[in-house]
């Protein structure tokens, strides 16, 4: 929006980005490939799934992964007890998971950012009462809370997000609130504002850049959060349609089978395992290398 | 008591072994004070260090001995070492308040000290009291009972003082020990830690960055300059005549209370950190120096004794400095000018009846409020282009008036007119024209810079706060305002991508300067500006300030504690005391012939740079 800056002010932040690249720790970096590796999972499903993921094979129901005894070639990790071949499924199943992670995160964070901003920022009645309501909301028990809006607002992978943006939105609110009357006591944003600033600019300009470390951090671990809690949904069955592959749902079918065929659970739990750990990594390890603070005592003691 | 012989301190770096310390021997016999005097990355603190024991990872002494009574402190085990500290040798910290455990009372602490040197229960607590009634602390049983932060700073460092005398050391150790507190307490706790050693005979060392402070207070001077002792000798005759080039530019460029007010000579550059040891082969003083030529660089130079027990560590023993001789002249005659022809000009910053109460609710079972009264009708004026200054202790209410001019106090009784238009309740346009015509610039540049911004994003934050109109009418000479900008607070053009983490205190004070004279205010407010920095850098700021505003024709409110540079710089004064304006007028007026009592002392707490005068006094 502010055209008439761009100029100059854009080498430095090119370079604040590089540096911050570079600097990432091991941690952020095998998050960081977990992590894009889901996404190009699920982005290229079509072609790395051996099978469409509701192609039954009624012959080979059951099947052990390949490398048993009685594996077969043309279903890597077996089947499940409608014959459908599990590889594939995990495949499409990541689809949900990313979408559901990635935008549940971003609903979330855009909610209780907005919400936190206003309440640290201007303080007094507006902090009451968003404070109020945070703290009303966190009195529910997350999972009952997450299955009545399901209830309430019927299944299918839209109204999932939502639920998950409603329940978690007072997390970010939390965390991010508190950073907020921190960096609102300093005394460049007093400056600021009496050089001219206003509301707007300084919350956007000073104080929005000082929270955002934070904000990265929390939206990648809330990503994990919501894969778990679609997954939860999806096995109470409460989440995407019936027709939809997700991970939960493949957990809940394996139920029946589980002493015959464990690996028909194994994968989607751990197709969550290893989303989960790469966004918990890549959170904690952003969260070391974005924190100037952190990083000047690192510096310190090198 | 504790003998220094030829000590090295070395840290291993990338590049090999850098000397921290080099060969530094002195002796602090029974009963005498010993300054140990340098700025920031003398390596004064280092010292400290190595008389504890306590040296960070990768320090080791590479060369010498020290010497505590007849014991080697070098090479002795940890444990022993450890078994001294507190009993035989005793540090004063220098914040006193983070000092003392929060959790405990005072009386706690301090039995906790006594349990440390051995002494019996019953007996502890009326040696607390005794102790504490020897550092003139009124009602000593109330104050055992109290928590650190219940006390003043001056109290807490007296109870730190008393708990270190407790211990009847040998040798106490204090670093910094009133650089936190302001002029009367620190020249009431001076006072009282001299007459405690006097009677009690220790040995002490002080560390300070205040050449004037410690010759008073001490018998002999040693003066660090980048791990190096330039100079040592009688701490008085050092001040009156100091030998080493940096000793005399460290002591000219301290403002003075009394003699003419001259511009003051400014040390360039800054001291070689540790990267640069390496590298330097001879006097790590030499590129800073006026006087110094090719000899001075090609080997170490060996410190050479002179008369009356003096050493020096310089060539040039006796060549004048003669810094700046001409612009003495030249501003002198400006600070004239500048006085005259505004006398009939209409005050640019008028405060009337100013008035500020903070209220504290007293909690969920208490009724009413307590009322804080930190202004009780204030009144003075700015003329245009002038400077004025508003001095007196902390909690006088200083930096209240500060705030308040800038509009940051909106619930202050009174009447606050700049430039026409009144501060307190101003909205929309009004304000708008206020932030344009008034600009502050805060007390501590490390907080006061957004570190997310460079230092172009910093100098034009100001432009950015514009309307959108305006930034586009400016925005084609942005580049060359900066670069004049830079110019003026003498930062070479290369630092515009620097951050913040990447300056000096002293480089951030300048863009934190810069920023705030960018939109042309009329009126700048400097809130306790150059408090924190170095003599040398503060000479350089202040000089900065001086500048900026007679070329700019800004009127500065110049808030500080410091009575010294508010008579270099301002024309006027204001005494603040209780939140009153006790005395007002002009500068050399005030203080030559000061007519409130409360001015008096103030006065008298300033240590002179006359070392025959006799401080600490009782204030």
């Amino acid at each position: 929006m502010e055209q008439g800056v761009a100029g100059p002010q854009g080498l430095p932040r090119k370079n604040a980005v590089l540096r911050a690249l570079q600097s990432l720790s091991p941690k952020a970096w095998v998050g960081l490939c977990l992590v894009l590796f889901a996404v190009f999972v699920a982005c290229a499903a079509p072609w790395l799934a051996p099978h469409k993921p509701d192609a039954q094979d009624l012959l080979n129901m059951l099947l052990p992964p390949m490398w048993s005894a009685n594996g077969n070639l043309d279903f890597p990790l077996g089947t499940d007890g409608l014959g459908q071949c599990i590889l594939s499924r995990a495949i499409y199943g990541t689809r949900v998971a990313i979408v559901v992670a990635v935008s549940a995160a971003t609903g979330a964070m855009l909610l209780g950012v907005v919400m936190a901003m206003l309440a640290g920022y201007f303080g007094g009645w507006v902090d009451r009462i968003i404070g109020y309501v945070v703290d009303l909301w966190m009195s529910f028990p997350p999972v009952v809370l997450s299955l009545v809006l399901m209830v309430g607002l019927g299944t299918g992978v839209v109204n999932v997000i939502l639920a998950i943006v409603l329940v978690d939105w007072t997390r970010f609110c939390r965390v991010v609130r508190s950073d907020v009357i921190v960096v609102r006591r300093r005394q460049y944003v007093a400056a600021a504002r009496l050089l001219g600033f206003g509301h707007w600019k300084t919350m956007w300009r000073e104080i929005l850049p000082a929270v955002g470390p934070l904000i990265i951090t929390l939206f990648t671990l809330e990503m994990g959060v919501a894969v778990i809690v679609e997954a939860i949904l999806s096995f109470v069955g409460l989440s995407v349609s019936a027709g939809t592959v997700a991970w939960g749902v493949m957990i809940a079918d394996s139920r029946d089978y589980l002493h015959e065929a464990p690996w028909g659970m194994l994968t989607p739990v751990f197709c969550i395992f290893l989303l989960v750990l790469g966004c918990n990594a890549l959170g904690d390890g952003l969260r070391e290398s974005l924190d100037p603070a952190l990083r000047e005592r690192e510096k310190e003691q090198g | 008591m504790i003998r220094f012989e030829h000590v090295s301190l070395s840290a291993r770096r990338a590049s090999g072994q850098v000397d921290l310390l080099r060969d530094i021997s002195f002796t602090v016999p029974q009963g005498r004070i010993l300054g140990l005097v340098g700025e920031s990355g003398a390596g004064k603190s280092m010292v400290g260090r190595l008389i504890a024991g306590l040296l960070p990872e990768g320090f080791r002494i590479t060369q010498g001995h020290i010497f505590l009574g007849d014991t080697e402190l070098t090479g002795m085990p940890p444990a022993q070492r450890a078994a001294l500290l507190g009993r035989k040798l005793v540090f004063i910290p220098q914040e006193p308040l983070t000092a003392l455990n929060p959790l405990m009372t005072i009386g706690e602490s301090f039995a906790e000290q006594l349990e440390i040197i051995g002494m019996a229960r019953p007996r502890r607590h009326a040696e607390m009291l005794r102790r504490l009634e020897e550092m003139e602390l009124p009602q000593p049983a109330e104050i055992l009972q109290r928590y650190p932060h219940q006390l003043s700073g001056g109290q807490c460092q007296r109870v730190l003082i008393a708990m270190a005398f407790a211990a009847e050391p040998a040798l106490i150790v204090a670093d910094e020990p009133t650089t936190a507190l302001d002029v009367v307490t620190q020249a009431n706790v001076m006072r009282i830690l001299a007459r405690r050693q006097k009677a009690n005979g220790t040995s002490i060392i002080l560390i300070t960055h205040d050449l004037v402070m410690a010759s008073h207070v001490c018998d002999e001077m040693v003066v660090l300059y980048a791990g190096e002792v330039v100079e040592s000798g009688d701490a008085r005759t050092i001040l009156a005549q100091p030998l080493h080039p940096y000793t005399q530019s460290l002591s000219g460029s301290t403002p003075k209370l009394a003699g003419e007010a001259k511009r003051l000579p400014t040390l360039e550059g800054f001291m070689p950190g540790l990267g640069d040891l390496a590298v330097i082969a001879g006097c790590r003083f030499q590129e800073r120096c006026g006087i110094g030529d090719a000899r001075c660089g090609q080997r170490r130079i060996e410190l050479q004794q002179m008369d009356g027990g003096r050493a020096v560590r310089c060539l040039k023993v006796g060549v004048p400095l003669g810094d700046a001789a001409g612009s003495v002249a030249a501003d002198t005659q400006g600070h004239g000018e500048q006085r005259a022809g505004q006398a009939d000009d209409s005050p640019l910053l008028r405060v009337r009846n100013l008035s500020l109460t903070y209220r504290s609710s007293g909690g969920l079972f208490s009724w009413g409020s307590r009322a804080n009264k930190a202004l009780d009708d204030v009144s003075f004026e700015v003329y245009r282009g002038e400077c004025v200054g508003i001095v007196g202790e902390s909690g006088s209410g200083k930096s209240s008036i500060a705030r308040s001019i800038v509009g940051m106090h909106g619930e202050c009784e009174g009447a606050i007119d700049v430039d026409g238009i009144s501060v307190i309740g101003a909205r929309g346009e009004a304000l708008e024209q206020l932030r344009r015509t008034v600009q502050i610039i805060f007390q501590d540049p490390h907080s006061a810079l957004n570190p997310r911004r460079s230092v172009f994003r910093l100098l034009t934050q100001g432009f950015e706060a514009l309307p959108p109109r305006a930034r586009h009418e400016m925005a084609a000479q942005l580049e060359g305002k900066v670069a004049e900008l830079m110019g003026d607070i003498r930062l070479p053009p290369s630092m515009l991508g620097r951050y913040p983490s990447e300056m000096s205190g002293g480089q951030k004070q300048r863009v934190n300067i810069g920023r705030g004279v960018f939109l042309a205010p009329k009126l700048l407010v400097a809130d306790e500006i150059v408090s924190g920095l170095d003599m040398s850098v503060q000479a350089q700021i202040l000089n900065l300030l001086k500048e900026l505003a007679a070329r700019y024709g800004i009127a500065v409110v110049l808030i500080s504690h410091d009575l010294a540079v508010v008579r270099y710089l301002c024309q006027r004064v204001v005494v603040m005391y209780e939140g009153r304006a006790v005395e007002q007028g002009p500068v050399d007026e005030v203080f030559l012939r000061p007519r409130h009592e409360y001015t008096r002392r103030l006065l008298a707490a300033v240590p002179s740079g006359d070392p025959g005068k006799p401080w600490p006094v009782a204030v």
